[in-house]
């Protein structure tokens, strides 16, 4: 018993001797017999992404943010390289876009990768400072239509990480209170909008400067795009057959009956960045109609968790609800400083692996033809559109002149206060100093 | 005392549990202000690292400057010296740092730039009035590269007078090269700030997370949730006065330093967070450590505790344990200390009853040894003393055997002798011994046997019938004149069928036992009543033979009594059911096949069916003389005639006599005819006549079978009786080995008395010799004692019997020893004697034996 009790005393001592030894040990550690400490200096591959990033809420994460992160690290991980992100805002209408900055860091050569809207790419391919993204393996998995609406002159020259969809965001409560049909044409639309107003709602439709052209886009090209006659017409639109204000007119003019009706505040909107100036009051359900894409849906920082009972519609056009894609990518600049380590990062980014974390992340149609992804109930309207292949395109390399910057740029001038005869004017103009410069 | 000792062990406890916890209260809190001390140290180390590493960071950034500067006034100088200063800028190649130069002449609005674009001031800010060196520097904008960017404004003077202004653009990216690449391991936030618009126009890579409000600094307080007015005012008059400044807040929940650096004299200024924890890492750290280190001291002050506390408990163990050992000893030397006083007293009382009880017989012995010698002369007188002596010298005899008994199952040397035997030769021996006793105390004495299926048994039949003697003549000492006695055998369910279970009941309606002595009943040297003047003799070792020869049966034995009322012993046996025991061939070879049973007791009738199932033989039993007869008309069929009757003496009791008598006259007179009696005298005469005969009960099939062997031997002999040829020892000569003389002398003596005569030597040796030198039939046999000088009874049996002689081999020898147990007839057996006879010598017992081994000489 005796001898028992012995051995496990002898177990607790060398235990505890143990113990104060590895302790000693450890505080002990780190010392070298050599005084001199020498550092080799990092040289690691830096490669730098241009992208913008909205105004920051505490506390809120951006899920789009968020998932191309997850794929800028799936890369920096697979290649070894470190992704710098070098990111614009614009303070106030005032200020330089992100365009207008995404162009000049372009133009000088600033980064090495850049995400660009659809005319910017149009813009700086058609000058050269693109790089074709053709070769890249991860190309070969992109949707027909993706592809389409990023070749320029034979190249590919962006590559989204997701299709933005634009659609009408819709309070269907208030809809339903006022006992309305969710609009199919212009003129559904404008009679919802007039039970609105005389029920009290001051401003149907919550509009920013950004996104009301895509309101006219649904109505210009529903048919262009969506009559079986695509590629003739865009033909005849380059040659100078057709004009781009005759597509444009009925748009325009629908907008312009908004605005008289005072169903659309131009004067805000003119000034107002997107989702900062209508997303509060379609929050707070002071206005019941909205503009905007698809990630805005799923996104906490836009319109991701309502209150009420949301939908997501196409625009009203001749051929019912419409979807409008702009095609957004990420392009690697011509003259790019790491332009070996960009495009491989790129690759990477836009793998079939890197789209499906992205489009799982925020919930989004991918450009992969092998990814997809359970949409939100609430985009579910506008996804079946999509799916029935209805939709027009926002921007398509394929048309001479620029459409989403220029119809931007334009409907900025209506809001401003021009006539829809000036405004088409000014469509007349650029598809004249299109065919000059071709000629 | 014990409550009292419990309690101060207990308060005890409690103040060294309250020292314990107060000297971990005052460690706990020596710790816990080191480690506050030591954190607020390292924080205000920390502050200072983060001030220091600030301050290195502006004077980089006012270095990077005041060299822009400076480069700019050598530039102003060089043109000035031109005599094209236009082309000099037109000339320029834009760098990493300065992106674009251009030039206005003194008293013109316009000029012109190295991108060969016109110039004017127009969109340039310098309403603010910011310098870096002494040049004017402009609101930070976004330049046509899409950065953010500075322009210094210089003049260009020539010989004293300001011939121009050189413009210079200047993008904030150059300024990230000298700043370094990572602020505490990428935790901390840093942007650089331009103090009149507000805006972030540079994020150093390396400077920590993306969420911080890129935009402006309203978008760093939204961002941050700074949204306290008087801090956010504080800070907008701090930045406008060009003041560092340093704030904790809350960041996403960590709690942070939030520093606002001013460079330049608060043109520009240094803007982010950096969490607490990454600047106190350190602080962190060592805090850790100590935490551990006192996490491991109490630790092992703990283990250390514990293993004590095993330690105590084992040893409380220990010394529990020890306790009790020591408790035990006491209590069984205690107990030892009593049984042996018992035992001393037992055996006092013993020694003291033996005492009496051999003094008893002894003087019995003497005396009418004396009044023999006086009285010789009379016969009458000779042959009472002699019997009296005779049953002294008996008495004296059981006396010793019981002793003999005793010593022998205490140490262990009783070995049982196994044989068949019949329950029937048990109940006659028993019987015949307790019968008379009983008798002569005119007690009744029952006998019942129920139950039994087989009566041929395997056990030892002498030391049941031990049992059986002792618990029975205890019946009879301890019965008053007049009472019963009743033994029972009883069949008891069997428990396997290789064995018989019996239970045997010896009850009696005597004087009972008290509950004290019953507890006592089965010890050595006890006896009813302690009195030496007590009627009942005897050596009180009787129950405790019976106990333990029961138990060495495998048996149980108890006892129920109550004074004045009487005892009953209970004793159950099983016994083991010799193989082929059943006779079959003996009822087919008399012609009996069918028996009619006429009893009025159930049980004796039930026992009958039972005993004979083995047999072969139809049993019929029936309750009445009238039934039996009623059944032998009925079956008065060739076929189904019964070939014996058997009728209980009780049915003759109870229904007259003269009715069996019809009944027998009803049988063919060849048909046997068994009365079934107690005991076979005292019946009527005039019913044994022919084929009637009695049969004692109990009835066993052995006693029947013995009944119809003998009736049929009579009837073979016819009339004429064989002539018994009496246990006679006339005319034959013996030769003994004796070294006793008086033994000798007695054994002469009885010889002579018996018409023979004997030679006597004093040893084996000389027995050898003799019977050598013999001529041959000299003697009949050989009387051979075992103990002698000289050569034993056994070595002395060995050489004989190696004899070259014709009869060395074939002359009886007979051992006659004080060697009484199993052991030793064994042995004398196995020496080559032939039987073995115990001393006393019973006269009667040994003319048997003479006459079964020897042949006669006529």
């Amino acid at each position: 018993m005796n001898r028992r009790l012995k051995n496990k005393r002898y177990i607790a001592i060398s235990c505890l001797a143990g113990i104060t030894a590895l302790a000693l040990t450890a505080c002990g550690g780190g010392l070298t017999e050599d005084n001199v400490m020498t550092f080799e200096k990092e040289n690691e591959s830096v490669v730098t992404l241009f992208s913008p990033m909205e105004k920051t809420k505490p506390d809120v994460d951006n899920v789009a943010r968020s998932a191309s992160e997850k794929t800028v690290i799936m890369a920096e991980e697979k290649l070894g390289v470190t992704v710098d992100y070098i990111t614009y805002t614009a303070e106030d209408y005032k200020d330089k876009t992100y365009d207008d900055i995404a162009l000049d860091r372009a133009r000088n050569d600033m980064d090495d990768l850049y995400l660009l809207n659809p005319d910017v790419i149009q813009t700086l391919a058609g000058e050269g400072k693109l790089m074709d993204l053709s070769g890249l393996d991860s190309a070969k998995n992109l949707r027909d239509v993706v592809k389409a609406a990023n070749v320029v002159d034979g190249k590919l020259v962006a590559i989204p990480q997701e299709v933005v969809a634009y659609g009408l965001f819709v309070n269907k409560d208030m809809f339903d209170r006022y006992h309305l049909d969710l609009p199919e044409t212009p003129e559904d639309f404008l009679e919802c909008c007039r039970v609105f107003k005389e029920n009290g709602i001051e401003t149907p439709v919550g509009a920013n400067r950004w996104w009301l052209e895509t309101f006219v886009l649904a109505q210009a090209y529903a048919d262009l795009y969506n009559g079986g006659n695509t590629e003739e017409e865009i033909a005849a639109l380059n040659s100078g057959e057709k004009k781009y204000s005759d597509y444009m007119r009925p748009g325009f003019e629908f907008l312009q009956e908004m605005i008289d009706h005072g169903y659309i505040d131009a004067q805000k909107a003119y000034v107002s960045e997107a989702i900062d100036g209508e997303g509060a009051d379609f929050l707070a359900q002071k206005t019941p109609i909205v503009m905007a894409y698809w990630s805005a849906a799923n996104s906490e920082t836009a319109y991701g968790n309502p209150d009420f009972n949301m939908l997501v519609i196409g625009f009203p056009s001749s051929r019912g609800q419409m979807p409008v894609m702009p095609m957004t990518g990420i392009a690697v600049g011509a003259n790019a400083a790491h332009a070996e380590d960009a495009m491989r990062t790129l690759d990477i980014m836009v793998s079939d692996e890197a789209l499906q974390v992205y489009a799982k992340t925020n919930k989004v149609i991918s450009p992969s033809r092998n990814v997809s992804v359970d949409c939100i109930p609430a985009l579910k309207p506008l996804n079946d559109r999509i799916n029935e292949n209805v939709f027009v395109l926002g921007s398509n390399a394929g048309m001479k002149l620029e459409q989403w910057g220029n119809t931007c740029i334009i409907v900025r001038m209506l809001l401003n206060g021009a006539t829809v005869d000036e405004c088409m004017a000014e469509f007349d103009r650029l598809q004249e100093d299109i065919l000059m410069d071709s000629k | 005392m014990k409550r009292g000792r419990n309690k101060s062990k207990k308060d005890g406890g409690v103040s060294l549990l309250l020292s314990i916890i107060v000297v971990f209260g005052i460690l706990g809190a020596v710790v816990f202000s080191v480690a506050r001390k030591i954190s607020t140290e390292m924080s205000a180390s920390a502050i200072q690292n983060l001030s220091e590493s600030l301050d290195l960071i502006e004077c980089t950034i006012e270095a990077v400057l005041g060299k822009e500067a400076e480069f700019q006034r050598l530039m102003a100088q060089e043109i000035a010296i031109w005599t094209d200063p236009e082309e000099y800028v037109r000339t320029f190649q834009k760098s990493q740092t300065m992106v674009k130069i251009s030039l206005i002449r003194t008293g013109e609005t316009r000029g012109i730039s190295n991108t060969n674009e016109l110039f004017s001031e127009e969109g340039l800010d310098f309403s603010a009035g910011g310098t870096v060196d002494g040049l004017p520097v402009s609101k930070s904008y976004t330049n046509y590269m899409g950065t953010w960017a500075y322009t210094m404004k210089c003049p260009v003077e020539k010989e004293g007078e300001e011939i121009a202004s050189l413009y210079i653009e200047y993008v904030y990216d150059s300024l990230d090269r000298a700043l370094p690449n990572g602020f505490y391991n990428n935790r901390a936030m840093l942007y650089i700030m331009d103090a009149e618009s507000e805006r972030m126009v540079l994020k150093p890579k390396g400077m920590g997370e993306r969420s911080a409000g890129h935009l402006n600094l309203e978008d760093f307080f939204r961002a941050n949730d700074i949204l306290d007015e008087g801090l956010r005012e504080e800070v907008a008059a701090s930045v406008r006065n060009g003041k560092n400044i340093m704030f904790n807040h809350d960041i996403r929940g960590r709690n942070s330093l939030i520093y606002m650096w001013s460079v330049n004299e608060g043109t520009i200024y240094l803007i982010g967070y950096v969490p607490i924890e990454a600047i106190q890492q350190e602080g962190n750290t060592v805090n850790q450590n100590i935490l551990i280190v006192v996490a491991v001291m109490l630790v092992a002050f703990f283990l250390c505790c514990v293993l004590y506390y095993f330690n105590q408990r084992q040893q409380n163990k220990i010394r529990k344990e020890r306790e009790q050992e020591r408790e035990i000893h006491n209590r069984q030397l205690a107990e030892a200390l009593q049984a042996a006083q018992i035992a001393s007293n037992s055996k006092t009382t013993f020694l003291s009853n033996m005492s009496h009880d051999i003094r008893t017989p002894m003087n019995a012995v003497i005396g009418f040894t004396t009044l023999l010698s006086r009285d010789a002369e009379n016969p009458e007188k000779v042959r009472e003393y002699t019997k009296k002596i005779m049953a002294s010298g008996q008495h004296l005899l059981s006396l010793i055997n019981d002793i003999l008994d005793v010593s022998k199952i205490e140490s262990g040397k009783v070995v049982l002798s196994v044989e068949e035997f019949t329950l029937n030769d048990l109940v006659s021996s028993v019987d015949a011994i307790i019968r008379p006793m009983a008798g002569a105390r005119k007690q009744k004495f029952h006998v019942d046997v129920t139950g039994i299926k087989h009566e041929y048994l395997l056990g030892d039949e002498t030391r049941i019938n031990q049992i059986l003697i002792n618990l029975l003549s205890n019946s009879v000492k301890y019965t008053q004149e007049g009472g019963n006695i009743w033994f029972r055998l009883i069949g008891m369910k069997q428990r396997s069928p290789q064995f018989e279970h019996i239970r045997i009941e010896v009850q009696d309606d005597g004087y009972g036992m008290t509950p004290e002595y019953l507890n006592i009943i089965f010890d050595a040297f006890t006896r009813a009543e302690n009195s030496t003047t007590n009627k009942v003799q005897g050596t009180g070792l009787g129950m405790a033979i019976t106990k333990n020869i029961v138990e060495l049966m495998g048996g149980t034995i108890d006892v129920s009594s109550e004074v004045n009322k009487g005892t009953l012993f209970r004793v159950e046996l099983e016994l083991r059911i010799p193989e082929g025991q059943t006779n079959r061939r003996f009822w087919r070879e008399n012609g009996i096949s069918r028996i009619l049973a006429v009893d009025n007791d159930e049980v004796i009738c039930e026992n009958i069916h039972l005993l004979m199932i083995d047999t072969g033989v139809e049993a019929d039993t029936v309750s009445s003389v009238d039934k039996a007869m009623r059944i032998l008309q009925e079956n008065n069929v060739a076929d189904k005639t019964y070939q014996l009757l058997l009728i209980d003496w009780n049915v003759a009791d109870a229904e007259g006599i003269q009715k069996v008598k019809e009944l027998r006259d009803m049988v063919p007179e060849n048909m046997l005819v068994l009365l079934l009696a107690d005991y076979d005298t005292g019946l009527d005469e005039s019913i044994l006549t022919g084929n009637t005969k009695v049969l004692t009960k109990p009835f066993f099939v052995s006693a029947f079978q013995e009944k119809i062997q003998e009736i049929r031997a009579e009837q073979n002999r016819g009339n004429t009786d064989a002539v018994t040829v009496a246990n006679s020892l006339e005319g034959m000569h013996f030769l003994a080995a004796e070294d006793n003389e008086i033994n000798a002398e007695i054994l002469r003596e009885i010889l002579e008395i018996e018409g023979a005569g004997c030679e006597i030597v004093e040893n084996g040796q000389l027995a050898v010799e003799r019977f050598r030198d013999a001529s041959e039939k000299e003697f009949d046999a050989i009387l051979m004692d075992v103990q002698m000088p000289v050569m034993n009874g056994y070595n002395a049996t060995r050489a004989i019997r190696a004899l070259e002689r014709k009869d060395a081999a074939e002359i009886p020898i007979i051992a006659m020893t004080a060697n009484a147990f199993a052991e030793d007839e064994k042995e004398a057996l196995d020496a080559g004697m032939n039987v073995h006879l115990a001393k006393p010598i019973d006269v009667e017992l040994l003319k048997k034996v003479i006459n079964q081994y020897v042949t006669r000489k006529d």
